[in-house]
């Protein structure tokens, strides 16, 4: 099932969007909560990289999304049956929405995409623009654990505290997360001038780009 | 001329400027390695020999001018430049992002709308060159700090650069990757007319460059050839360098105190692609006044190694003592009481607004009672109290990583390929951070590459390799050990006792 990850990823990105109609289609929670998991399911067996995270974020989000849309309808005097319904539909269609692209972003490095924009013959400032967009939160998100571990090794005690320490400890990872935003930032600016990177120029490919983008160089087929 | 320097002058806005009135000359198919003390201005140099000053970064000050095959690199348009001219950065993470090792190499040709056969063709042929192939399809950032030093240097060559300009390029690599480099670089002689290497120890390139040129108080010397420089204690010294031949000094002897970290069989959860654990059936121990100096192969299990011991990556079998006391159920944080560690890039583990606060907050984590003002002087910092960490240069912050390791107290201090010790003010301050850990009854494990440091500096040897430790003891046996020999690595001083014979 990881052949999936290899996918194009237009081809990622259309089933995502397709699949999310579909989410935001269904008529009502008995349709949505199911379809939302069997996405989760989806992403389970594809072995989609730290879905363990996510899923305690996605449980984060349908907590919300439904005390939100309770509170909201119960204001305005829906019966309390009616609004849990409809604030499980919500939750479900974001469910949906957000594990969707959340496939397509963990399984879509930006060098699989520059490679899917080129073979596509996109402008090079598309191309750039959608390989950051998808890159950047992924890099960010492992910038972020990178420093956790180095507030461990420093001594901060950040994982047996109390949650309101913990939420005190990672706002203290925002200094040095900008500081890497920003080196990460200067870094990608100063390859893409020194290696030869203009909007002006369309880019090619090393990759064989179809429905499937090559994900590594092999060494058994010499002849190719 | 292939390249020709004319008086050139950079300064940042100072009263002096860094480099003053440099004049260089660069004939095609010469090789020329400059030579300077950590901060005299190397790496400004070589990205302006590059073009990279003044085309990508900008200094407040540039007089004089760089001219390649005649033509003033002011009037050469960007995209020419860096077809002609390849750069290798001192950091290289400078020049990455999260693409993997093939997308690197490719990235200069592709960008130039180079066909896709002509650009499959010429990134296999790199990466078989620099022996990169076991590599293929990784991110490169996850890659180690010398591997991924070689994909930048295969980027630099694929568009078969007439010049070539390489910054420090064997930091962080092993003796068998430095000379899998100087091999690369031989083979690139044939596509590249000049190189200018940039470096603070010259044995390790000698064997690739015939010319060379010190820097030091914002100028450059006359270029002179290489080899007979070599032998020449006093001009490097100088130029406030290690000199590449120096015999070796007196070794540290110690008589070892109680045993403060034990490691016994200890298997990691993290395994190779065999599916072997990277380290199995492990056993070490640490004891108070030692210097356990630290080598293995560039993925041999080191920094697993660190990390296991810190907490960091999970085991699935063994047992850690810290002051005898059973640590292996303690978190990172517990542990990192009694263990500093002071990683190469330190960078990666800052998070304070100012240095103060950085030893200040060493010390409120361990049994470290000094002022810090004190341990800031010690470390080189006087005056940089304030200042805000991610501004000192990387030099500066290995400093504080000393000052940080010793104000914590803790008894043991983990130094991982201090870069810092490669030129004499350096080496000095680390002794400095040597001297105090041990005579205070505290211990460090130093990793590096460079053997003649360990050799210099530390009172035991551990060869980490197949998964274990491969050797464990003294240093001069274990330079003549079966498990050292296996390495195919020159012995330290190796090149000294042959010059003194």
């Amino acid at each position: 099932m990881t052949r999936l990850h290899d996918l194009n990823f237009f081809v990622k990105l259309a089933a995502a969007f397709a699949l999310m109609t579909v989410a935001w289609l269904a008529p009502d929670w008995r349709f949505g909560f199911p379809f939302a998991a069997l996405i989760l399911l989806m992403l389970w067996a594809t072995r989609v990289p730290k879905l363990g995270g996510y899923l305690k974020g996605a449980g984060l989000l349908t907590l919300m999304v439904i005390v939100s849309w309770m509170v909201n309808l119960l204001l305005q005097g829906v019966s309390a049956p009616d609004a849990l319904a409809h604030a499980a539909k919500m939750a479900a269609r974001l469910v949906a929405t957000t594990a969707l692209f959340y496939f397509v972003m963990e399984t879509s490095p930006p060098g699989a995409i520059l490679a899917a924009c080129s073979a596509a013959r996109l402008p090079a400032v598309v191309t750039l623009v959608l390989s950051l967009l998808f890159g950047i939160i992924p890099m960010l998100r492992d910038e972020f654990e990178r420093i956790a571990d180095a507030q461990r090794a420093r001594g901060m005690e950040i994982d047996d505290v109390s949650l309101v320490r913990r939420l005190r400890f990672a706002l203290a990872r925002g200094v040095p997360l900008l500081v890497q935003a920003i080196r990460t930032a200067h870094a990608i600016s100063f390859s893409l001038s020194l290696y030869g990177f203009e909007l002006s120029r369309k880019r090619t490919t090393w990759r064989e780009v179809g429905l499937m983008v090559e994900p590594r160089m092999t060494w058994k087929d010499m002849t190719r | 001329m292939l390249l020709a320097v004319d008086k050139l002058t950079l300064g940042f806005g100072a009263a002096e400027p860094l480099l003053r009135e440099v004049d260089l000359a660069l004939a095609p198919g010469r090789r020329l390695l400059v030579c300077g003390a950590t901060g005299s201005g190397k790496s400004t140099l070589m990205m302006a020999l590059a073009g990279v000053i003044p085309k990508i970064s900008h200094v407040a000050q540039y007089d004089g001018s760089v001219t390649l095959e005649g033509e003033n690199v002011l009037h050469i348009p960007q995209d020419a430049l860096f077809s002609r001219v390849g750069f290798v950065a001192q950091s290289a993470e400078d020049q990455l992002w999260d693409l993997s090792v093939e997308d690197i190499i490719a990235f200069p040709l592709e960008n130039r709308a180079t066909p896709r056969d002509e650009v499959r063709a010429r990134v296999r042929v790199l990466m078989e060159h620099l022996e990169l192939t076991e590599l293929a399809g990784r991110r490169v950032l996850t890659l180690s700090g010398g591997e991924r030093r070689m994909v930048v240097l295969a980027a630099a060559l694929a568009p078969r650069p007439d010049l070539l300009v390489l910054d420090e390029p064997t930091t962080g690599l092993d003796p068998a990757a430095r000379g899998r480099l100087c091999e690369a670089l031989k083979q690139a002689s044939e596509d590249v007319s000049g190189l200018i290497i940039a470096e603070q120890d010259p044995a390790h390139l000698a064997p690739v460059a015939g010319d060379l040129a010190l820097l030091s108080n914002g100028t450059l010397s006359a270029v002179r050839p290489l080899a007979p420089a070599l032998d020449d204690t006093a001009l490097w010294r100088e130029a406030g360098l290690l000199p590449p031949r120096k015999h070796r000094a007196q070794r540290r002897t110690v008589e070892p105190g109680r045993e403060l970290l034990s490691v016994t069989g200890l298997r990691t959860t993290l395994a190779r692609a065999s599916g072997k654990p990277v380290l199995d059936a492990l056993d070490l121990t640490l004891r108070a006044g030692e210097v356990l100096g630290v080598i293995g192969r560039n993925g041999a299990g080191k920094t697993t190694l660190m990390k296991s011991v810190l907490g960091l990556t999970p085991v699935s079998a063994g047992g850690i003592a810290l002051g005898g006391e059973a640590a292996q159920d303690w978190t990172t944080a517990k542990r990192a009481r009694q263990i500093a560690y002071v990683p190469q890039s330190m960078r990666q583990i800052l998070f304070h607004m100012t240095a103060a606060e950085e030893v200040d907050f060493a010390r409120s984590m361990g049994q470290g009672r000094e002022d810090t003002g004190t341990v800031l002087a010690r470390y080189g910092l006087e005056g940089q109290a304030e200042t805000n960490p991610f501004a000192l240069s990387a030099r500066q912050q290995g400093q504080l990583g000393l000052a940080c390791a010793e104000a914590s107290g803790a008894m043991i201090a983990i130094v991982d390929e201090p870069l810092l010790a490669r030129d004499l003010e350096g080496r000095a301050l680390l002794e400095t951070f040597l001297d105090r850990m041990t005579s205070q009854g505290r211990a460090v494990m130093l990793i590096s590459h460079d053997l003649e440091l360990v050799d210099d500096l530390a009172t035991r040897l551990v060869l980490v390799g197949d998964g274990g430790i491969a050797y464990d003891g003294p240093l001069a046996e274990g330079w003549q050990s079966p498990a050292f020999a296996a390495l195919g690595w020159p012995t330290p001083y190796a090149p000294a006792r042959e010059s003194a014979a």
